[in-house]
């Protein structure tokens, strides 16, 4: 399915979007700068495939002109920013980038009107150019995203930030982009949660998307494990035994604090959060029953929605509030099904492999990433289509693939691998389980849960 | 019910077998060494601390000592057995039984102890459905030593799924050690 944008609709969006802003500092903006956007576009026809299906874009990105001429600080903030925006627009897997060694073999004069037939002779469909300037004590960045055939500019930003905020900066014009690209917001900015053992026991850690900033969020100097986000991104609901046994526990993202969820009884594990952040599902024990219950978010009305001897447990909620997918053993073996929110309409979901768990949705609730075990020691992320009921497996070894989480606009999967010995959290292109990336690198890492949008 | 009329006499056969065993006095020998399985007392409130000879002799009951110690001696002297599970498997085989028969034996005669029964599990489940798998096998454990005559109140379960192994290699002897029941002293009451 493609959507065709005629030149009307290109013009529009051309007006819209050429405009100046400045995002990262929220200051008022400086004086808006005008891009030369005086000569009025030729007939443009930019044919945008589904955004699951965009062909690949030869993006030119050559080196920031005028890095050279930083020094210290300065100079660090712009090579950071501008090694970042590199790595975002790669991840997005809309972009094939050509890179200043690609460029290198090109007699460019600086003339867009000279130069833009070069880039095309190298395959280039597309020219990012950026400008960085200090402003002061502020790293400022002018950037547009030229489309080489009517070389106009598609979308052109300005940003202005402390030295600090050179990523963040980055990230924001990296999501830009691909709104504009694919009308769905970039990732660059939202967060991954999960358990590491680097400082002795299993704590809560946040890193970014990419892996920078890995920071702890936890000290309970126990067994922490489990985290979800809330829809918001407020709030993880995790599971600890600080208190004795598995229980839930809220930690609130902004302030840190920590406030008991449901802690009686023996088990209370596996913690998921309604999309409207109202209520948390889990698994609870009754005895040797394991069933999943679902609760307010203070813990309050804890109600009962599974009904079968054995093991129901890991539950989540599907992006539309309306439905829940969790691991049981009714069938014998640990396969994955779907219930309706109340507990109604079970039906099992996962047919293929000895072992299946660890479901968790896709944003738009069409697919369902779960761990399945072909082998007796080991799993492989699999991906569940809900509409065909087909599965695709997206890794094959080494080691064990397990616990698998979409990034909010479904096109990455984050998830613990031991491929290369102790567990590590990776990420992986949602569609070819391609472009692995490693993002955790000290102790032992595990459990990640990709945060949706934040602020 | 269309049941065997076998069943019915097996049944029969097991509650006089059973009644029999409930009668007998003084309590069964203690078992400390051997795999065979002991026949199950009836609950008793009123039975001694079994002496036990080589200790006793030179120095104080560890069993009356701290809850470190106690635990140490109760497990190294076999009183207090982990009970271990088929993979992916949280019923009691017959050997889990017969362990879990001289745990109880042992509980009977201490009912001042509270015990916590850990469920764990070997790496290769994912870690979400072993903190389940766990507390289903320290539950069964549970069940049947109360099935045994051992207070429910005294005990209570806790899983620790696969996240404290206790041994790390990944191969099948250590696994196998990892699928377990652990039965670990937590505190003394009052015993009248």
């Amino acid at each position: 399915m493609s959507i065709r944008i005629t030149r009307t609709t290109i013009l529009a969006l051309l007006g819209a979007l050429t405009t100046w802003v400045l995002v990262a500092n929220q200051e008022p903006a400086a004086t808006p700068g005008a891009l030369p956007d005086s000569q009025p576009p030729r007939d443009i026809t930019v044919v945008l495939p589904d955004a699951n299906q965009l062909p690949v874009i030869q993006l030119a990105f050559p080196a920031l002109p005028n890095l050279a001429s930083l020094s210290g600080t300065a100079a660090n903030a712009g090579r950071e920013l501008e090694r970042t925006l590199r790595a975002d627009l790669e991840r997005t897997g809309i972009f094939d980038l050509l890179g200043p060694e690609e460029l290198a073999v090109l007699q460019l004069t600086g003339d867009l009107a000279r130069d833009a037939d070069q880039y095309r002779s190298l395959g280039a469909a597309m020219l990012l150019q950026n400008e960085l300037k200090l402003e002061g004590d502020r790293i400022v960045l002018e950037g547009r995203l030229v489309d080489l055939a009517s070389q106009q500019t598609i979308v052109g930003k300005r940003y202005r930030g402390t030295f600090d905020l050179a990523r963040r900066i980055a990230h924001t014009f990296a999501d830009e982009i691909v709104l504009f690209l694919t009308s769905r917001r970039g990732i660059a900015l939202t967060s991954i949660a999960f358990v590491s053992d680097r400082d002795g026991d299993k704590e809560l850690y946040l890193m970014d998307y990419d892996g920078h900033d890995q920071r702890r969020i936890t000290g309970h100097k126990s067994i922490s494990m489990s985290p979800a986000w809330s829809g918001t991104g407020e709030t993880l609901a995790y599971v600890s035994f600080f208190g004795g046994g598995p229980a839930l526990y809220l930690a609130d993202i902004a302030t840190g604090r920590k406030t008991p969820l449901v802690t009686e009884g023996s088990l209370n594990v596996s913690p998921a959060f309604s999309p409207d952040g109202r209520m948390v599902v889990f698994a609870r024990a009754l005895g040797a029953n394991i069933e999943i219950f679902v609760c307010q978010r203070d813990g309050s009305g804890v109600r009962r929605l599974t009904n079968s001897p054995g093991i129901d447990t890991n539950p989540a909620w599907s992006p539309s509030g309306q439905e829940i997918a969790f691991t049981s053993s009714r069938a014998g073996s640990p396969q994955i099904y779907v219930m309706d929110v109340e507990g109604s309409n079970v039906r099992r979901v996962t047919f293929q492999g000895e072992y299946n768990d660890g479901a968790a949705w896709s944003a738009d609730g069409t697919r369902l990433a779960y761990s399945t075990r072909m082998e007796r020691n080991r799993f492989d992320i699999a991906v569940l289509d809900l509409v065909t009921l087909g599965s695709q497996r997206l890794t094959n070894g080494p080691g064990s693939n397990e616990a698998p989480t979409f990034s909010p606009d479904g096109r990455r999967i984050a998830f613990a691998s031991t491929r290369q010995g102790g567990t590590q959290v990776y990420s992986i292109d949602a569609r070819t389980g391609g472009s692995l990336e490693q993002l955790t690198f000290q102790g032992n890492n595990s459990a990640p849960d990709w945060s949706p949008y934040l602020k | 019910m269309n049941r065997h009329p076998f069943v019915w006499i097996a049944a029969a056969a097991l509650t006089i077998s059973v009644g029999a065993c409930a009668k007998k006095t003084p309590p069964p020998q203690p078992d400390l060494s051997g795999s065979t399985m002991t026949t199950p007392a009836q609950p008793a409130t009123d039975v001694d601390p079994r002496p036990s000879p080589e200790v006793a002799d030179q120095r104080p009951d560890p069993l009356s000592g701290d809850l470190e110690a106690a635990n140490r001696h109760a497990y190294e002297q076999g009183l207090l057995g982990d009970v271990y599970f088929d993979f992916d498997r949280a019923d009691l085989t017959e050997q889990a039984r017969a362990r879990l028969a001289r745990n109880a034996e042992f509980l009977r005669s201490h009912p001042e102890f509270q015990l916590a029964i850990e469920g764990h599990c070997d790496e290769r489940g994912t870690n979400e459905y072993n903190l389940a798998l766990g507390e289903r096998r320290a539950s069964a454990a549970k069940d049947y030593i109360v099935s045994l005559g051992v207070s429910a109140i005294r005990l209570r379960t806790i899983s620790y799924g696969e996240e404290r192994p206790q041994c790390r290699t990944s191969d099948e002897s250590c696994w196998a050690l990892n699928r377990r029941a652990h039965f670990m002293i937590t505190g003394r009451t009052n015993v009248g």
